[in-house]
């Protein structure tokens, strides 16, 4: 209580955190023993700080695990650093001067904030506090009904207070409420009744539909989008998106101005489009081909790790319990017979780490036997694709075909119509002609190379990251077996040299 | 071979119910003193009175059958000197001849079980008991009724494939009685050597996995690098060894068998036997086969224990076997349309059911007889309809309980609810073929309050298993022991998805309990506690006797909720080490755990102080060297954590062992008095519901005979002023009519004079009023006088309705008085005076 006498504005400092920590944490021989070791501010769970005559929050950042915290009975102005502290499940600013709601934005753990008693005339800046459960804004300045509205989106929200804001004096604050949020079970302290809720339903009956209807519409169209997403990310995967259509055929002529000015023939967009669609088909059947096999070696390579691994630690843990039989011989009296045992017991150490070895050293083989299999198996599927991705010659063939007959025609009508200098519009002419033709096959090469180089990076890519996990699971189990092993000799060297003594 | 006890079956065989006790009080000591023989009893009389007329004489078609029949036979013997006779007009138990076909009457019982052969065989081997044929080479000279048969229980091998015969031809089946010749096991009912058919082994499906598909990169196996040679030779050691052994217990075998085998028969293939054989084709019967009564159990055709048939028959036809039986019954057909193997006695339209449709054009030029009798059909049949009460049905053997002996097994076989111990099945086996030392003892139990379902005991290790059905309040399920002293060898297996702790199974040892568990949301499923020696504790005031905990071991599943290395796959206390260690499971990727080691510090004493935490007290192994060690307070907190575990599980171990004891105990209770439970749907035994029917039915009975009292008597008035006489003179009845009419007579005169005196009280009023008003009714107020109106018009409509009811009165009376006149008339104590 002296704290309230001294009047003067704080801020958080070390000072305050250090001694509220030894306040609250642990008790007795645990808090000596905490003292003793010091205290770290990452693993402090709970952290309370009211009637301090707080202003501004400070030093906060070092609790990232911090799972409550209590900031009530101060005089906060603004709710700011609380940026690290990710894992809050429960907040409480209740008392405080704060106008505005603010800064919370990254603690999307939150169930149960608390800003009673504060001056927040608005409810907003709240949506990505999505577990919310339990939610205090009483004794606020909230004036306007429409601000329960934004509560519609917490989907876990089952409590909420408002008491006390003007709100509350309209008449129909609490059918109001009950009507625009169905899943609240508690209001301003008291559990909501069926008589309530069904006065507030047929009162809002219609309001509520609309905007039921309005959410269902927009919760569909995301969806539709989502699932229009995930097709496109397939057909990238497949590396053939945008082939089953005209999208091909449109762009060339897109990025064309002198192709618009010149007739096009018919059949050219219908053939040009077979095609593309013939690709993309190829592409689909061959991309469910090719997560076949990965699948495949995937689950092989899985089975043949957890069957070594599973082998591994039953030998370990045979070795194991034998060892600890040696280790609780440790009272026994006749010396010669402990040191038999410890050095049987050594001698069986290294053999184990010799077994387990050897079995790890099988398994990198086999995986490795495997793993060219596969290699050579995926790259001859790419190969097989890349080959049929020729077809995109017959595009060209096609695209050539066209310019051949486009220019004889635009040649035959030039010399209908103009019968005389017929040399100079020639040239220009077949300049425009040919350079619509450049483009066009420029286009078709440019995806074609893109294609190409796509599937090739994907390849050299997941073999390389599948060569990397071999990599590092080797490593990581050798040094486990070491780490292991010069563990037991340690303990076993420690009590013969214990013996000795 | 059958044993039936030494009952002293009542000479009529209608068992009364009140007869059904004593016979239950006698039951303990017949179990004790069977004799082996088959009824050596004289046949119970027929009571000729009770009999139907059907039973007794021939109608007119069945004379004419029988004669058909003398005109078979005389044909037969003619033809065949050889040949035996054959039964065709045995005497019925009225010693009437009836033909062997119309004794056979088609009947389906109201009884699921004996909707389909095997039921119906095996209750007919159950129901009855047998009687040999006497000689067993000659046919039997009587055939009796299945109605008397059932009637008795009792009855030759002839009478038992008759009632079955009759149960599979109302079942549907092709059925048909065989008489011919058997084996003398067979045709005595003796299956001393045959093993007992509880005994065999249930033939297990064995479905093999389908071996997994050899995947695309499946990894090769590691290379054997051990000689193949050697191996080979070893495997052929093995294989001599192997054919060595098994030549040895063939021999064995053989050796037994040969000492076992019976003495060769003398009568061989004369013993007459009758058997019952199903012709596929209807019910889905797939192939031809025989079934004998007396054991129920089925045959092919071609089993060598049936050595020649004479006949078949069904309640249609007989045909006779014209094949040659030198060599059984192995290369018979059976296409009884076929001519030139089977001969008939009727020809008709019932042959076409059973044979070829180009025979049947064929039997015109048979017999001259035959010719004006084409069209002749088997009588029907003169037996009445079989019934079968549900009391018998449940009784099920005679007198409620058989005997079967098996090769080394003894089986006995008991109606539900005839033991006080539910016992239904008893299977007794022995170790040598006399029957003296028995091996195991399995019993099997109904409608028992405690639920238990199986036992079985081994002699040798004295050790009883249980089976228990689902129900009891503890959920045990299986318990295995050798005595009911807690604290000794057990298992128990408990229904764990009823149990709160879901607990699967406890196994004590002396010295050890390990408990297994399921589905627990703590994830436990393993405890095994080690005890020391019993010494004597001192607990609320009381001394006890207890067994200190040495060591006690839990295991837990992976709680996918948490880390691998925070996760506690096993944890040890060794309380007599002052010791906890604490075994994490495997991360997903490693193969060695990562464990710590807790001692214990000495808790306050008197002199001394609690000892201090110090990290000395732990040790431990972190697979991953770069993790974060654990700190200090995170030891000290995991450890004030485990020592209040550890008196938890300690308080869980006495827990289970109280209940051991508790269970033990209930188990004695319940095994030295035992009720039978029974089912409120059962209204002849549950006593209860038996009650509560009857009370019903005296509800509903009282409640008629109040509504009848109801019913008013007119005349009681009158009468009871005439002195109740029992018979009414017809003076008196005038009287008393007369008296009736004058007192309604009265009564309506009454009514008609209070209404009158109604309405002259309210006109009195309303004028006294009316002249009050008119005095003052200067001086009143406007209230009063509007008050005055009110009361004025309210009184001249009383006035008005009372007119009404005085008029509607008037006109009802007489029609009200007329039709009380009519009544008396009609009254049935005075009608016979008014006639």
């Amino acid at each position: 209580m002296k704290d309230l006498t001294n009047d003067e504005p704080k801020v958080i400092d070390e000072e305050m955190l250090k001694q509220a920590i030894e306040e609250q944490g642990p008790q007795g021989q645990a808090g000596d023993i905490s003292k003793k070791e010091g205290i770290q501010y990452e693993d402090v769970l709970q952290l309370r700080l009211d009637y301090r005559n707080i202003l501004k929050i400070f030093h906060l950042w070092h609790f990232t695990s911090l799972t409550k915290l209590q900031l009530d009975n101060n005089v906060i102005e603004r709710i700011e650093g609380l940026e690290n502290l990710t894992n809050l499940v429960w907040l409480d600013l209740s008392f405080n001067n704060i106008q505005v709601i603010e800064g919370l934005e990254a603690l999307v753990k939150l169930q149960d904030l608390s800003l009673f008693n504060n001056r927040i005339s608005v409810i907003e800046n709240l949506d990505t506090l999505q577990n919310l459960h339990i939610l205090s804004f009483g004794n606020n300045a909230i004036a306007q009904l429409e601000n329960v509205l934004y509560l519609r989106k917490f989907k876990h929200l089952r409590t909420l207070n408002l008491a006390g804001n003007l709100i509350c004096e309209e008449e129909s604050y609490k059918t109001f409420v009950t009507a625009y949020l169905p899943d609240l079970v508690y209001l301003d302290y008291r559990l909501l009744d069926e008589q309530t809720r069904e006065t507030a339903n047929t009162k809002y009956k219609y309001a509520v539909e609309a905007m039921q209807q309005n959410e269902l519409q927009e919760q569909q169209a995301m969806e539709a989008q989502k699932i229009s997403n995930e097709e496109l990310q397939l057909h990238k995967d497949a590396f053939v998106e945008f082939l089953n259509g005209p999208q091909l055929f449109d762009s060339m002529f897109d990025e064309d101005p002198d192709g618009e000015k010149l007739a096009l023939l018919p059949g050219m967009e219908s053939k040009m489009e077979a095609l593309c669609v013939q690709i993309f088909d190829a592409g689909l059947t061959q991309h469910a081909q090719r997560t076949a096999e990965v699948e495949s070696f995937f689950t092989c390579s899985h089975e043949a790790v957890a069957d070594n691994r599973q082998k591994a630690a039953q030998i370990a843990a045979d070795f194991e319990s034998s060892r600890r039989q040696v280790m609780e011989m440790q009272q026994i009296t006749d010396v010669e017979l402990l040191e038999d045992n410890i050095s049987f017991c050594q001698e069986q150490a290294s053999q184990l780490s010799e077994t387990l070895m050897s079995l790890e050293l099988q398994l990198v083989d086999q995986l490795e036997d495997i793993f060219k299999d596969f290699e050579r198996n995926i790259s001859d599927m790419v190969g097989g694709f890349i080959e049929y991705v020729h077809t995109f010659a017959q595009c060209r063939d096609l695209e050539n075909q066209h310019h051949e007959q486009q220019l004889e025609i635009a040649l035959a009508t030039l010399e209908k119509v103009v019968k005389n200098d017929i040399d100079c519009y020639k040239d220009t002419v077949t300049n425009a002609v040919s350079a619509s033709h450049d483009t066009h096959l420029l286009k078709i090469d440019n995806r074609e190379d893109e294609l190409l180089t796509r599937i090739n990076s994907w390849m050299s890519g997941l073999l390389k990251s599948i060569h990397d996990e071999e990599v590092k699971r080797n490593r990581k189990r050798v040094s486990e077996i070491r780490n292991y092993v010069s563990y037991v000799k340690d303990e076993l060297e420690d009590m013969r040299m214990s013996e000795h003594h | 071979m059958e044993v039936l006890p030494e009952v002293d079956c009542e000479e009529d065989v209608t068992i009364t119910d009140d007869e059904e006790d004593d016979e239950e009080s006698s039951l303990s000591n017949i179990r004790i003193t069977h004799t082996v023989t088959h009824i050596a009893k004289p046949r119970p009389q027929v009571a000729l009175s009770k009999c139907p007329s059907s039973y007794k004489e021939n109608s007119s078609q069945e004379k004419l059958m029988a004669a058909m029949a003398e005109n078979f036979r005389q044909q037969y013997a003619l033809l065949y000197p050889d040949r035996k006779a054959l039964l065709l007009c045995p005497v019925n138990e009225c010693s009437v001849q009836k033909f062997v076909s119309t004794t056979l009457r088609s009947t389906l019982l109201p009884y699921p079980e004996l909707y389909d052969w095997e039921g119906c065989a095996s209750f007919v081997a159950d129901y009855l008991s047998l009687e040999l044929l006497d000689p067993p080479f000659e046919l039997p000279k009587q055939l009796s009724s299945p109605t008397w048969v059932l009637q008795t229980q009792r009855g030759t091998c002839f009478d038992f494939s008759i009632v079955l015969c009759s149960l599979l031809l109302g079942a549907g089946y092709n059925a048909y009685c065989v008489s011919g010749y058997a084996t003398k096991e067979m045709c005595l009912l003796d299956q001393s050597r045959q093993e007992c058919p509880l005994l065999q082994p249930q033939i297990q499906d064995k479905t093999e996995e389908p071996k997994k598909p050899m995947k695309k990169y499946s990894v090769k196996p590691p290379r054997d690098l051990h000689s193949n040679f050697e191996r080979r030779q070893e495997e052929k050691q093995q294989a001599e060894a192997e054919a060595a052994t098994l030549k040895k217990q063939l021999d064995a075998e053989r050796l037994q068998k040969e000492r076992e085998r019976p003495p060769p028969d003398p009568l061989r293939g004369l013993r007459v036997h009758c058997w019952v054989l199903l012709l596929s084709g209807n019910r889905e019967i797939p192939e031809n086969f025989f079934i004998d009564p007396l054991t129920g159990k089925s045959y092919s055709t071609t089993d060598e224990n049936f050595l020649g048939i004479e006949s078949v028959w069904n309640h249609q036809n007989y045909w006779v076997n014209k094949q040659d039986c030198t060599f059984g019954c192995n290369e018979m057909t059976f296409d009884l349309g076929d001519l030139s193997k089977w001969e008939y006695v009727l020809c008709g339209q019932s042959l076409s059911i059973i044979s070829d449709p180009k025979t049947l054009e064929e039997p015109e030029d048979e017999e001259e007889e035959m010719d004006e009798l084409k069209v002749f059909e088997m009588p029907p049949s003169w037996v009445t309809t079989i019934d079968i009460s549900p009391a018998d049905m449940e009784m099920r053997y005679p007198g409620g309980m058989k005997v079967i002996e098996y090769r080394k097994a003894k089986l006995e076989k008991f109606a539900p609810y005839l033991l006080k111990d539910g016992l239904v099945t008893k299977l007794t086996t022995y170790k040598d073929l006399d029957c003296t030392k028995a091996s195991t003892i399995k019993e099997w139990f109904k409608h028992r309050s405690d639920h238990l379902d199986e036992r079985e005991l081994h002699t040798d290790s004295n050790v009883t298993t249980e089976h228990f059905r689902p129900g009891r309040s503890d959920a045990l399920k299986y318990h295995r022991y050798v005595t009911l002293v807690p604290e000794t060898e057990r298992q128990m297996d408990f229904y764990s998805h009823i149990r709160t702790d879901g607990l699967a199974r406890r196994i004590e040892k002396p010295f050890e309990m390990t408990e297994t568990f399921e589905n627990r949301t703590d994830f436990l499923f393993y405890r095994n506690a080690v005890y020391g020696k019993q010494i004597k504790v001192i607990r609320a005031g009381e001394a006890l006797e207890q067994r200190p905990l040495q060591r006690v071991e839990e295991r837990f599943h992976r709680d996918h909720s948490k880390p691998a290395s925070k996760d506690v796959a096993e944890r040890i206390f060794v309380v007599s080490d002052r010791r906890i260690q604490v075994t994490f499971h495997l991360e997903d990727d490693r193969i060695i755990p990562a464990w710590l080691n807790f001692i214990k510090p000495k808790e306050a004493a008197d002199s001394q102080k609690a000892q201090a935490f110090t990290p000395q007290m732990v040790s431990g192994f972190q697979v991953d060297p770069s993790t974060k060690p654990y700190t200090n307070l995170q030891l000290y907190e995991m450890l004030v954590e485990l020592m209040r575990e550890e008196e938890n599980v300690e308080l869980h171990i006495r827990d289970s062992e109280k209940e051991v004891r508790s269970i033990l105990s209930s188990r004695e209770k319940e095994d030295s008095n035992t009720d039978l439970l029974i089912s409120i749907y059962n209204p002849t035994r549950n006593e209860m519901a038996r009650l509560h029917m009857e009370e019903k039915e005296r509800m509903a009975k009282e409640k008629k005979q109040r509504q009848k009292e109801k019913e008013l008597d007119l005349l009681a008035p009158s009468q009871v002023r005439l002195g109740l006489p029992e018979v009414l003179t017809s003076q008196d009845a005038l009287q008393l009519k007369t008296d009736c009419l004058n007192e309604f007579k009265q009564q309506l005169f009454n009514k008609a004079s209070l209404i009158q005196s109604r309405i002259e009280k309210e006109t009195e009023e309303l004028q006294k009023k009316q002249l009050w008003y008119q005095k003052n009714y200067l001086t009143m107020s406007n209230e009063d006088e509007d008050d005055y109106l009110a009361y004025c018009s309210d009184a001249m409509f009383r006035i008005h309705v009372l007119k009404m009811r005085l008029i509607r009165h008037k006109e009802r009376a007489p029609q009200k008085y007329l039709a009380l006149e009519e009544k008396l008339k009609r009254h049935p104590r005075l009608a016979s005076h008014f006639l």
